[in-house]
């Protein structure tokens, strides 16, 4: 007989468990006069169970996070699809595509994160980022607080184009040597080492493929609604570069500085030979064409694809770095859009909407709200996971939402979302750039809490100044 | 969960205490096994991949009754299960020829003469950890506390 012993641990991971896979089972078997919709089908409901386990997986994470996704595509196919299996089938409602559901893996907003990873592998491979970061600080010279706007101006920028945890990891090893000199004690360290991740969350707003929440956003925003690479970067820079100057003010304001020298020492050349000039013009193209749409007509999607052609066709990114892609993200993004598209083609969010009461509600208070919710969700979970899960019923519900067209229809709601998702960023779980800050031991969490809750509240005021200039 | 292990060999029971004791800062994040030989240590080890467990770091003395330290390393280094393991080399007594052996034929990964300082022995242990468990694929968020940061962030910076 072996001892039945459970450890607080192990029933804590059990209760997890049965809340994850638990309750969506019982919310699928349930009578469909349980639930307060009228005319539930039985696809709807089961599209329910599912958008259920993914919100408690992707918040509990009893799974990794690109696993849930691959669950809900699963899930989708073997339950709601039309070629579910055969004794739950149901005639009752509208049965999903499966051609569809797998094609969330090469959705176009995939391709355009492929094309964001390619730019980023060989700009790393080639040096070009250690490089342009070594070029870019000399003119901030060697006062501290210029330094750090210096080291904040360029961490911005980079994630603008790179994920923002690998930026963050590239910043702090140029870092770290210099927090080592600054005497124990100088409040200049933790504002230093604070202003990596604050930079590189912040930065991600920039551009489309910024971050992931972006890019989720473009998913929504289609036909009239649409926006261009371009677009996206006239508001999200400006909006980018207020907000990091402000962060940059309440940094020194909050951890002043004692030292009054930061000498940086990064070591290297541009290299030079004819692959790193191909890296280069290839960079520089890619991001013209971004830019200029309007003059080729060639979407961002199909953009997206030059650069992973160019560096397949020169070997510039080989099998082997191909294999270190952050295919994870890539993933967790699919299962987000699979989970999109199985709540609208089922009719559902249209179905959840039209019951909802939206006479006496503030068109103002719908969208502060979800903002809120949408950030303090994200300082909770991944800011991507959060996206995926808010992003098709805020689509749906801008629809219906009486009043939204005064105040620039549902682009607004939608992009007031996806921004606020970035701005999850007040613990050091939060997202993979502050573990990675709170891990130099330089930051307590109460520090960063204080920060990351200021720089949040600041933030979405400036989002939504920033939509109302452009609604 | 697959577990994370130090193993230390030593044939000086004081010695091999204080070995541990230093180390005492991974204590809650990994396992740390004590070994007085290498035929020992090569039983833990043929346990820890049975289990499927990870053979993160290996400390070994040199002069010991039966196989020395060299040679278990050597055999070690040549072992596929432990191809990513990494090996520190401890002592105090190890000639020339031997000390060329340990480089060119176990490729250790940090030699440490003894009497060793705490700090460093940590220091070692925790880049060592840091290039094993991201080159492994381990996730290495819940282990940061245990690891060192420059090792992380210039190898992060590759991987994003």
């Amino acid at each position: 007989m072996i001892p039945l012993k459970i450890n607080r641990r192990e029933l804590s991971q059990i209760f997890i468990y049965l809340i994850c896979f638990g309750l969506p089972l019982l919310c699928m078997i349930l009578p469909a006069g349980f639930f307060p919709i009228e005319n539930l089908t039985v696809i709807e409901q089961r599209i329910i169970a599912i958008f259920f386990l993914a919100a408690f997986c992707w918040i509990l994470e009893p799974i990794p996070i690109h696993a849930t996704s691959i669950l809900i595509i699963f899930l989708e196919l073997i339950l709601v699809s039309d070629t579910s299996l055969e004794w739950v089938r149901s005639t009752e409602g509208t049965a999903l595509s499966y051609r569809d559901i797998m094609g969330a893996f090469a959705s176009p907003i995939i391709m355009l994160f492929l094309g964001g990873f390619f730019l980023a592998k060989a700009a790393t491979k080639f040096r070009l980022d250690t490089n342009l970061a070594r070029i870019l600080l000399r003119p901030f010279g060697t006062q501290p607080r210029w330094v750090m706007l210096g080291l904040m101006f360029i961490t911005a920028f980079f994630s603008m184009f790179m994920s923002n945890t690998a930026t963050t990891a590239m910043m702090l090893s140029i870092l770290v040597p210099i927090l080592a000199v600054l005497p124990e004690g100088d409040k200049g360290r933790t504002g230093l080492a604070l202003s990596i991740p604050l930079a590189a969350n912040i930065g991600g707003i920039g551009t489309p493929i910024g971050t992931p929440p972006n890019a989720i956003a473009l998913k929504y925003l289609t036909g009239a609604d649409s926006i261009s690479f371009g677009e996206w970067m006239s508001f999200g820079v400006p909006l980018a570069l207020v907000l990091l100057l402000i962060s940059w003010l309440l940094l020194m304001v909050v951890f002043p500085f004692q030292s009054d020298r930061i000498e940086l020492n990064i070591k290297g050349r541009f290299l030079k030979n004819r692959k790193a000039w191909t890296v280069y013009a290839t960079f520089l193209l890619t991001i013209i064409l971004w830019l200029t749409d309007f003059l080729h007509g060639i979407n961002a999607y199909a953009v997206a694809i030059l650069p992973v052609a160019v560096f397949l066709a020169t070997d510039i990114i080989n099998k082997e770095d191909m294999k270190k892609l952050s295919w994870d993200i890539l993933w967790l993004v699919s299962g987000g859009i699979a989970l999109g598209y199985g709540l609208d083609q089922s009719g559902l969010a249209e179905h959840l909407v039209t019951s909802i009461p939206f006479e006496g509600m503030s068109i103002y208070t719908v969208i502060g709200g979800s903002a809120l919710l949408a950030m303090v969700m994200a300082n909770f979970m991944s800011n991507t996971a959060t996206a995926n899960l808010l992003l098709p019923i805020i689509a749906a519900l801008a629809v219906a939402l009486p009043g939204i067209s005064q105040i620039g229809g549902s682009t607004t709601i939608v992009l007031a979302v996806a921004l606020s998702a970035s701005l999850g960023m007040a613990l050091p779980i939060s997202t993979p750039p502050n573990a990675l800050a709170h891990a130099t031991g330089e930051i307590q969490t109460a520090q960063m809490a204080k920060m990351g809750i200021l720089v949040g509240i600041i933030g979405i005021g400036l989002i939504f100044l920033t939509l109302w200039i452009i609604a | 969960m697959e577990k994370l292990y130090i193993v230390c060999i030593e044939d000086q029971r004081e010695v091999l205490n204080s070995i541990v004791e230093d180390l005492s800062f991974f204590e809650e994040a990994l396992v740390i096994e004590e070994c007085e030989s290498a035929s020992e240590a090569e039983d833990i080890i043929d346990d820890i991949d049975a289990k499927g467990d990870f053979l993160a770091v290996v400390i070994s003395d040199h002069v010991m009754p039966g196989k020395n330290g060299v040679e278990f390393l050597t055999e070690l280094h040549d072992d596929p299960r432990f191809k990513r393991s990494k090996k520190i080399l401890l002592t105090g007594l190890a000639t020339h020829a031997d000390t060329i052996k340990a480089i060119n034929q176990a490729a250790i990964d940090r030699y440490i003469e003894k009497p060793w300082q705490t700090e460093m022995l940590v220091q070692y242990v925790k880049e060592l950890l840091t290039a094993f468990v991201l080159q492994q694929g381990i996730p290495y968020k819940p282990l940061l506390k245990y690891l060192d940061k420059l090792t992380l962030f210039a190898l992060l910076k590759q991987t994003g």
